[in-house]
């Protein structure tokens, strides 16, 4: 059996190879890219890595949830807070005057309960 | 013409024909063949200013062959694991259907069964039996001793006798 005998290749295929491969020089003389064009395709990667983290930004900034501090009814807790602690961390300047009675009217309707009531006035 | 060109041109006439018919036995395939080594010659007229004659410039460009080829079948390796086929499967398929080939079917036997072996065998096997490269040439080219590569050619031959129904050899 002959080593090269079981395949063969069109006529004057090698002869073209040759001229082929012959004209590499100067194809890649012609197609020498220039500098900026080098670097076009890692300034597109850039910018599009640049409008990704924008739009991700953008996005999470209007999806996300506010800051308790931001709660309107967050002074308002404080100041209900203040006729539940003795020694009165959460004073409300502002608050007008109400009567215990308003007060307790008041918690009642939030469900808290006169046992409750009493407890905290026991000031335990 | 510059220098280079020349060296290049020369390089061309002088190893295209042998570097083309290496290539064929790795891929199985004219077009595949053809293409590959386009890509060969592109790397080997890049490099060619830094090649500074430390080794004979036989050896350097056969290496680059050997290493583009290589590279080439890793990557349809990876392909064909994409399209969950598997290489070996896809080349034995090339072989079948090889509109240039033209052997007897001990001879397209052997090229199946050359698959099979492991890459470096293969190798060894491709370069000795149809590349006709002495032991010295491969030794240099692949950076083993002739000694190994003696081993590497005895197994790779027992396992394909082990394979074909005709001792090829």
């Amino acid at each position: 059996m002959t080593r090269k005998s079981d395949i063969f290749t069109p006529e004057g295929y090698f002869e073209d190879l040759q001229k082929r491969l012959c004209a590499i020089p100067q194809q890649e003389a012609e197609t020498k890219p220039s500098n900026i064009r080098r670097f076009t395709p890692y300034l597109a990667y850039a910018a599009s890595l640049a409008v990704m983290v924008m739009l991700g930004t953008f996005i999470l900034r209007k999806t996300a949830a506010p800051a308790v501090q931001e709660d309107p009814y967050w002074d308002y807790y404080a100041y209900l807070a203040d006729g539940l602690d003795p020694d009165g961390y959460y004073e409300y300047t502002d608050a007008e005057e109400l009567s215990e009675e308003d007060i307790m009217n008041y918690l009642l309707a939030d469900n808290i309960s006169l046992e409750q009531l009493a407890y905290y006035e026991e000031g335990y | 013409m510059s220098e280079n060109e020349k060296i290049f041109n020369q390089i061309v006439r002088d190893y295209s024909e042998r570097l083309w018919w290496h290539v064929r036995r790795f891929v199985n395939s004219h077009e595949d063949a053809d293409d590959l080594l386009q890509e060969i010659f592109l790397k080997v007229w890049a490099a060619l200013p830094s090649f500074r004659g430390e080794s004979q410039l036989f050896t350097w460009v056969w290496r680059i062959a050997t290493n583009e080829t290589l590279n080439y079948l890793r990557k349809e390796k990876v392909r064909a694991a994409l399209r969950f086929s598997s290489v070996d499967a896809e080349m034995e398929r090339r072989i079948q259907a090889d509109p240039y080939f033209n052997g007897t079917a001990v001879e397209k036997e052997l090229a199946k069964a050359v698959l099979k072996l492991p890459e470096k065998q293969r190798q060894v096997f491709i370069m000795r039996w149809w590349d006709d490269l002495s032991y010295e040439e491969m030794a240099s080219i692949t950076g083993t001793s002739v000694g190994s590569l003696k081993a590497s050619y005895h197994i790779a031959q027992e396992k394909i006798r082990s394979m074909i129904s005709v001792d090829p050899f």
